[in-house]
């Protein structure tokens, strides 16, 4: 985990910039008061409760939470795509200024793929088994551009040639079980760049790769963002991968958005204290640890004791039960946003939010 | 070439199964006894030298081993002797009753598939939805349900109580329904592939079920949505070649069974189909129709589990040729 | 695990451990959640209940035929008569209780033969891998295609013509022996490959490797950490087998091969189907002991997979 650690201190090491400049570019997406449920509707589960965040054109938003945190639900939603029986229970999102939630399936599925597409965790899973990969890239050109096959093929192998792979040629008519894992991801991001979408959603699309190759593919990521100019939603539980690849970041507890910021300010100030704890509980490479006598290193922080599972989301601020900070209000009251600084938002009573009654 | 090389390996197992059990069918019935001795016991005034007349006349006073091998022998040129109740060749015999089993078993089978997609998929797209429940519920107890019993059910609801359907036959022995045979005899198929319909659907609609709601949490489907394929093709194109590889074995068991279980079935709807021929071969003890349909209905078997293999083959890329 | 503590937070700390539970005694707890497991149970319990208090109190003797006189044969249901009387003039209800008992051993007398040998191929072959793995399962193949039913049906057919003026003939349900012992030689295939599977998984695990190293010998190994732990899956596919068996030989009876002396469903159906018309109580009841026998099998079998390997379910 050497590399978690180094990208983690670079992205703190390096010199402010100023944050308001970040961009000046349209908001391509956003995301405003998002509530998704889960049955039994009568006392719905709420894993993503008020969640907002914009991403701009040309700009990767980081999103960061623990397995369960509603980062990858809050994404599916961005594509319409929840798996049922989940659904959107409230809020909007617009891309491109029109609201996903209103539209019909039938014009999501003109929209997926051609203008906003997902690459998934798994490359492994993620590709149809059964076809070669050629084919099953060529039938989204197909289905998107009216492209005849060969045509279609023509453009696949350009595209895999844009991602890196190696003799692109031959590769078209293989099977996904005959390429290593690294080279499934790659084809996964060709299928996602095949239409020149205006967003990626990336759901830590390298999780379950090899490190090294994990470096690989971060790499090529960030070249095909910048070479491209598209937007990416990158999900990830990982400090240091975020810190690397992200413009902004949004961090998530448990269905809700602790803060919303630009990379540097938040690892150079974090507000939320989920935020602060999970920084503090990061190794890094340029602290000193003390060892006592019996020659035991110093432990690192942790994020305080988790909450016992089965308990009841709701109540107020989700993290107040394992929060240093937390006052009685905390688990009555749900934090609004609350700016405090230019481009930043943080959700926490403790830091200026207003709160307003909790559902449960 | 590998394919050819993989082909040739199944079709020689297959052969060396089907000796196996030819020889194994062949020496279980001729350890009890003589074939024309136990018949003759069944007949009375049959003198010693009669018997053994016969026994020279159908091949068997010889050991049982050389009666094996000449079996096996005439089998291959597709003789397959002569009846001793009907006096005919028992292989034409074996092709006029079989074509009949086949009419009510090939629909019966493609009826099914066509059903049990249907509601399979239907259930896995609503999951834990009432509809899901019903399919499940009526899939659980038609799974449980005997055919031959169903079948019963079925001539004493509509051949009896509603006089809507022929309860026995292949077709009418005269004033053939609207004056056409072909009606008349779709007429009759009707309880019985209605049986053997509803006896397969029940399991593969489970199957289809349960396999389509796997499919349809993986990851690549998912990823497929994501890239806008219409939501028709992903589910009845590629989730559905997903689904139906894994029932592929199911469904070589399924007409093994079938077939296996012909004569209990046909014999409900006094069908005249190479089941019943063979329930009479034994009621009758005609030893060389009980051979060679016997022979004939396991060698269906064992060409039903090479075709699995061989289809396997042609629709899953992953399963190696080695 | 401290230098990733991001990590090592999401496992939550567990609540105070409860006593340990054995397998069976979870097994049990999630077959008591499976609805269609309890009603399998209830099922196979009116079974065996019936089977073991039924003749006590049936009204008449399973070879009475006394009723022939009166009400005459073919009557319909009446107070004396719950279920009516038969084409031979028997009290169907009567001789429908007199059949689970025969049901029942023909289930659980097949499937114990066919356990023994599967467990034995099947144990074997998983256990000592290699060639003798790789012979005893082409062995099982063959019995995978022999079509069951069709072999059984000319073996009951011919013994019974072969047994005439023997010693044999005299030899009680001598028939019904004949057709459990032949529906067990058949089934076993599927409870062979099953416990070849599940003794292929077992061997290699750490506990069996453990069991091993402090020195247990080979029977040790087999009997006490195998074989216990491949029990849940087995239990399973016995079941479904049971089911199984009670079928055959129903089908056996119908067709006319069953035993002569034995009371059994198929055999009702058998001789009453001709007369369904005019007398369905007869055809139909026989024909729901059996449906419902096999249903309660097979529900049971769901229930116990839903026990012992969810993940499993088909």
């Amino acid at each position: 985990m050497m590399s978690l650690a180094a990208e983690t201190q670079a992205a703190a090491a390096l010199p402010r910039q100023p944050e308001a400049a970040a961009s000046q570019a349209p908001v391509l997406v956003s995301v405003e008061n998002l509530h998704i449920q889960f049955p039994p509707w009568n006392a719905p589960i709420r894993v993503v409760e008020d969640v907002s965040y914009q991403v701009r054109a040309g700009e990767t938003m980081g999103i960061v939470g623990e397995s369960g945190s509603g980062k990858t639900l809050s994404s599916l939603a961005i594509l319409n795509l929840l798996p049922p029986p989940a659904r959107i229970a409230g809020g909007r999102i617009l891309f491109e200024g029109e609201d996903i939630a209103a539209k019909s399936q039938r014009e999501m599925q003109k929209l997926r793929g051609r203008r906003l597409t997902m690459i998934f965790q798994n490359p492994g899973y993620s590709l149809n088994p059964l076809l070669t990969v050629g084919a099953q890239l060529a039938e989204i050109l197909k289905v998107h551009e009216k492209l005849p096959r060969a045509a279609a093929l023509q453009r696949v192998e350009e595209l895999f040639r844009l991602v890196g792979i190696t003799d692109p040629g031959p590769r078209l008519s293989q099977y996904p079980h005959e390429m290593s894992g690294g080279m499934k991801q790659r084809v996964c991001i060709a299928r996602a760049l095949l239409c020149n979408p205006a967003l990626v959603l990336a759901d830590e699309p390298t999780t379950a790769l090899d490190v090294t190759i994990q470096a690989q593919i971060l790499d090529l990521l960030e070249e095909l963002k910048q070479r491209l100019g598209m937007s990416m939603i990158f999900v990830t539980h990982d400090m240091g991968v975020v810190a690397r690849i992200a413009d902004r970041i949004t961090v998530m507890y448990a269905g809700q958005v602790c803060e919303t910021g630009d990379k540097h300010a938040v690892f150079a100030r974090p507000s939320h204290p989920y935020t602060q704890a999970l920084l503090a509980s990061t190794p890094r490479i340029d602290k000193r640890y003390a060892v006592d006598a019996e020659g035991r290193r110093e432990r690192l922080p942790t994020v305080g004791l988790a909450a016992t599972p089965g308990q009841p989301l709701g109540g107020g601020c989700r993290f107040a039960g394992r929060c240093p900070e937390a006052a009685p209000d905390c688990t009555r009251l749900v934090p609004q946003a609350a700016a405090i600084e230019p481009g930043r938002v943080v959700h926490c009573l403790k830091r200026g939010s207003a709160g307003v009654p909790g559902h449960g | 070439m590998q394919v050819f090389v993989f082909l040739t390996r199944r079709l020689i197992f297959a052969i060396i199964l089907m000796l196996g059990v030819s020889a194994a069918i062949f020496f279980l019935i001729n350890a009890i006894g003589n074939p024309i001795e136990l018949m003759m016991a069944e007949t009375p005034g049959m003198t010693g030298e009669v018997i053994e007349r016969m026994k020279s006349y159908y091949g068997l006073d010889q050991p049982p081993l050389t009666r094996y091998l000449l079996w096996l022998g005439r089998l291959l040129h597709l003789d397959f002797g002569t009846s001793i109740v009907y006096n005919q060749p028992v292989g034409s015999l074996i092709l006029t009753w079989g074509w009949q089993t086949l009419k009510i078993q090939v629909p019966a089978i493609l009826i099914a598939l066509a059903i049990a997609i249907l509601f399979g998929v239907t259930a896995a797209r609503r999951q834990h939805s009432r509809s899901d429940f019903a399919v499940m519920g009526t899939a659980l107890l038609g799974q449980s349900l005997p055919a031959f019993f169903l079948g019963i059910l079925l001539i004493f609801v509509f051949s009896y109580t509603l006089d809507w359907l022929p309860s026995y036959g292949a077709y009418s022995t005269r004033n053939p329904l609207g004056g056409s045979p072909t009606l008349d005899a779709l007429w009759h198929m009707v309880l019985p592939v209605a049986m053997l319909t509803f006896f397969n659907t029940a399991t593969l609609t489970l199957l289809m079920r349960s396999n389509m709601v796997d499919v349809l949490k993986s990851d690549f489907i998912a990823a497929m949505r994501a890239s806008g394929i219409p939501e028709r093709r992903v589910i009845y194109v590629h989730a559905l070649r997903a689904a139906f590889i894994p029932m592929l074995t199911y469904l070589g068991l399924l007409i093994g069974l079938m077939l296996g279980t012909a004569p209990v079935t046909e014999s409900v709807f006094t069908w005249p189909g190479l089941g019943s021929l063979y329930v009479a071969a034994i009621h009758q003890l005609d030893y060389p129709v009980i051979m060679g349909a016997s022979a004939v209905i396991a060698f269906m078997l064992i060409c039903t589990t090479l075709l699995t293999d061989v289809i396997y083959v042609l629709i899953d890329p992953r399963i190696s040729l080695e | 695990m401290t230098d990733q503590t991001i990590a090592s937070h999401t496992s939550r700390p567990k609540p105070l451990p409860k006593p340990a539970k054995g397998i069976w005694r979870q097994g049990w707890q999630r077959f008591t959640r499976s609805r269609t497991g309890m009603l399998g149970l209830v099922l196979v319990m009116l079974v065996v209940a019936t089977a073991v208090i039924g003749p006590f109190l049936a009204p008449f003797d399973a070879h009475d035929q006394s009723p022939m006189l009166d009400p005459g044969a073919k009557a319909p249901p009446s107070w004396t008569h719950w279920l009516g009387t038969d084409r031979m003039g028997y009290d169907v209800l009567s001789r429908l209780i007199y059949g689970a008992p025969t049901a029942l051993a023909v289930g659980l007398g097949a499937m114990s033969i066919a356990s023994v040998i599967g467990v034995l191929v099947g144990g074997f072959a998983g256990y000592r891998g290699g060639t003798t793995d790789e012979v005893l399962m082409r062995f099982t193949d063959f019995f995978l295609v022999i079509p069951m039913f069709v072999v059984i049906l000319a073996v009951v057919r011919l013994l019974g013509v072969a047994i005439v003026n023997t010693p044999f003939e005299s030899v009680p349900y001598l028939n019904l022996g004949v057709i459990i012992l032949l529906i067990g030689v058949f089934s076993w295939a599927p409870i062979a490959r099953m416990t070849r599977a599940e003794f292929l998984r077992l061997k290699n695990q750490e506990f069996v490797e453990a069991a091993r190293c402090i020195g247990a010998t080979s029977g040790d190994i087999l009997f006490r950490h195998i074989l216990p732990n491949a029990l849940p899956s087995l239990v399973v596919i016995v079941a479904l087998g049971i089911g199984g068996a009670v079928l055959a030989e129903a089908m056996i009876g119908f067709l006319g091969f069953g035993d002569p002396a034995a009371v059994s469903w198929g055999q009702l159906l058998y001789f009453n189907y001709e007369a369904l018309k005019v007398a369905p109580w007869a055809s139909l009841s026989p024909g729901l002991a059996i449906f419902i026998t096999v249903l309660g099998f097979n529900l049971l079998a769901d229930g116990l997979t839903d026990a012992f390997n969810p993940r499993a379910k088909v």
